[in-house]
């Protein structure tokens, strides 16, 4: 019973972080700068890592449903398959993931240490609340980014399918064909739902990890366990809330 | 690293973003982020059998447009097509569902209709006519399945069931098999004697099977009677010929059988001879006496004994002249 109580009260801790922040909102122009710095930090520096990762995924999906369907000699059907996954649902859930491993765990670590050294004491005490300028900017960096980088996972992803279609002797399926079924088969919807996730997940991993960063009490060996329980909470409420949206959005 | 590079580099990398979402939106099925300016049409049907919103609307094969909306309205369902600007479709063109491949993927087809006719306009209906789809063909296929298996129960009956006067057919097989058991039994051992003959080489048509050489034979032999027969075609084109001169009086023969006055000619010398030969017979003339007075005979036998003595005498006298010849034989 305790335990529960403890749950829920991270949930409204976490919800008033959000609604604390977004009562800054009007402040956002005049912390552009700060805004920038952290759409570069999340964004621009996560590309190469999201291309990479992306592509082999697309590549490997490719390589196992050729495999699988072979056996149904639904080849023709894998640039459908391969498009529609990476669109709907790996493309956002690992752009999520690799966002709380590379930017929530930063994030988490930083307003930790700040917290621990007593910085965020000292923001308060100048009344400067963290939230206007540690979370706000953070949290619109990431509604900015999230898209951008889920669009490019999914091109990356369908182009590496693709390529592997073309060029691996038991597929054998030219790219005109694989477009030709992925473009066949999918709506704009599609692509946009995935966005929609990818959007719902980065929001929720930069609040969570904020949050959690935010309420580190302690030494040092807390800030690491913040960064631990963050990317952990980060991994699961992706995962679970990746099952709601996406009813959710099938449903509408 | 200054803050304006940072934002050039967020700025770029933004509106990277936002090119590749259009790209991605611009090439997939959802229609057009700036529509083109076109016309719409409307076509009812009685099914659309999935036709969806982004589906292409081609003319004769070639892309002319898309599906905006598809509606139900009252018994029928309509799909709104948006075609492209400068399409010409005229009135009485004709839209159906086609597909594209067995596993779904429709588009709706467009006909040419008759050109130069009156043109549809923006909002106009255009004429529609329903297509059979896999579905239908499957359950007319059960029909067929069906009446098919109908049909094959009755031959079945008539064969195995039925059991009318004389049973049925497989009975009635039985029945002539076993009552001409004996003779079959017979007639199938006389082939058989028959044929092991012939694989022995016993009799003609034995030996004309297994004999290499009768064969050989065989076949000089028509070879032969081949060419005779040529012979003897061309000496009947010969005679043919020949009987043809003969006819249009042509040589002797002919002049002789067809030719009135030879015939004439040929009498009256034939009554000369006579009369020659009565003359000669009766010693009268030269010849007749000839033959008839043998006073003659013995005249010119004496002058050939004369003459063979000359020859003697010459042969005794050696070597001769020309002159000596001529003079002995004088006197």
């Amino acid at each position: 019973m305790n335990y529960l109580t403890i749950i829920i009260g991270h949930i409204g801790g976490t919800l008033l972080l959000l609604v604390r922040s977004l009562k800054f909102l009007p402040t956002l122009p005049r912390q552009f700068a700060r805004f920038m710095e952290q759409c570069y930090l999340i964004g621009y520096t996560s590309l190469p890592i999201v291309t990479i990762l992306s592509f082999f995924i697309g590549s490997v999906l490719a390589l196992q449903s050729g495999y699988s369907m072979e056996n149904f000699g639904a080849k023709q059907f894998i640039g459908t398959l391969v498009g529609l996954t990476m669109a709907r649902e790996l493309g956002p859930v690992m752009v999520a993931i690799l966002i709380a491993g590379r930017v929530g765990s930063a994030i988490t670590a930083e307003l930790a240490s700040m917290k621990v050294y007593q910085e965020i004491d000292a923001l308060t005490t100048m009344n400067i609340p963290p939230e206007r300028m540690l979370v706000l900017p953070r949290l619109a960096a990431i509604v900015v980014m999230m898209p951008v980088l889920a669009i490019i996972a999914n091109l990356c992803g369908w182009y590496g399918g693709a390529l592997v279609c073309q060029y691996t002797h038991s597929i054998s399926v030219d790219s005109e064909a694989y477009f030709t079924a992925l473009k066949a088969y999918m709506k704009r919807s599609d692509v946009t739902d995935g966005l929609i996730k990818a959007e719902v997940f980065g929001f929720v991993i930069i609040l969570v990890c904020c949050y959690i960063g935010l309420n580190t009490r302690g030494g040092p060996r807390e800030i690491g366990a913040s960064v631990t329980k963050a990317v952990v909470t980060s991994l699961i409420l992706i995962l679970v809330l990746d099952y709601f949206v996406t009813k959710a959005l099938l449903m509408s | 690293m200054n803050n304006t590079s940072q934002s050039i580099r967020v700025g770029l990398f933004f509106l990277l973003g936002l090119a590749l979402a259009w790209i991605t939106f611009e090439s997939l099925n959802g229609g057009r982020l700036f529509k083109k300016p076109g016309y719409t049409l409307v076509a009812g049907f009685a099914n659309l059998k999935g036709l969806k919103t982004g589906d292409e609307v081609r003319m004769a094969g070639v892309k002319v447009g898309a599906v905006g909306i598809t509606r139900l309205a009252g018994h029928r369902v309509e799909a709104v097509i948006d075609v492209e600007p400068g399409v010409q479709i005229p009135t009485d063109a004709v839209a159906s569902v086609e597909q594209s491949s067995l596993l779904g993927s429709n588009y709706l087809g467009v006909t040419f209709g008759t050109p130069g006719g009156p043109l549809l306009k923006d909002g106009d209906e255009i004429k529609t006519k329903p297509t059979v789809d896999m579905s239908e063909v499957i359950s007319q296929l059960g029909n067929l399945g069906s009446k098919l298996e109908q049909v094959v129960g009755d031959i079945g009956k008539s064969m195995g069931g039925g059991g009318g006067e004389n049973g049925n057919i497989f009975q009635r097989l039985d029945k002539l098999v076993t009552d001409n058991g004996p003779k079959l039994t017979a007639t199938i051992s006389n082939l058989e004697d028959i044929t092991a003959k012939i694989k022995n080489g016993d009799g003609t048509f034995g030996k004309l099977v297994n004999d290499p050489k009768l064969h050989d034979e065989l076949l000089a032999s028509v070879g032969e009677i081949k060419l005779a027969a040529a012979d003897a075609r061309t000496f009947m084109s010969d005679t043919k010929g020949i009987v043809a001169d003969v006819k249009s009086g042509k040589g002797a023969l002919g002049v002789l059988l067809y030719d009135q006055s030879t015939a004439d000619n040929l009498k009256m010398s034939v009554a000369n001879v006579r009369s020659v030969s009565d003359k000669i017979a009766k010693g009268e003339g030269t010849l007749g006496r000839l033959l008839a007075d043998d006073g003659l005979y013995k005249d010119a036998q004496a002058t050939l004994k004369k003459a063979d003595r000359a020859l003697d005498g010459l042969g005794e006298q050696g070597p001769i002249t020309a002159v000596g010849v001529v003079a002995n034989a004088l006197f």
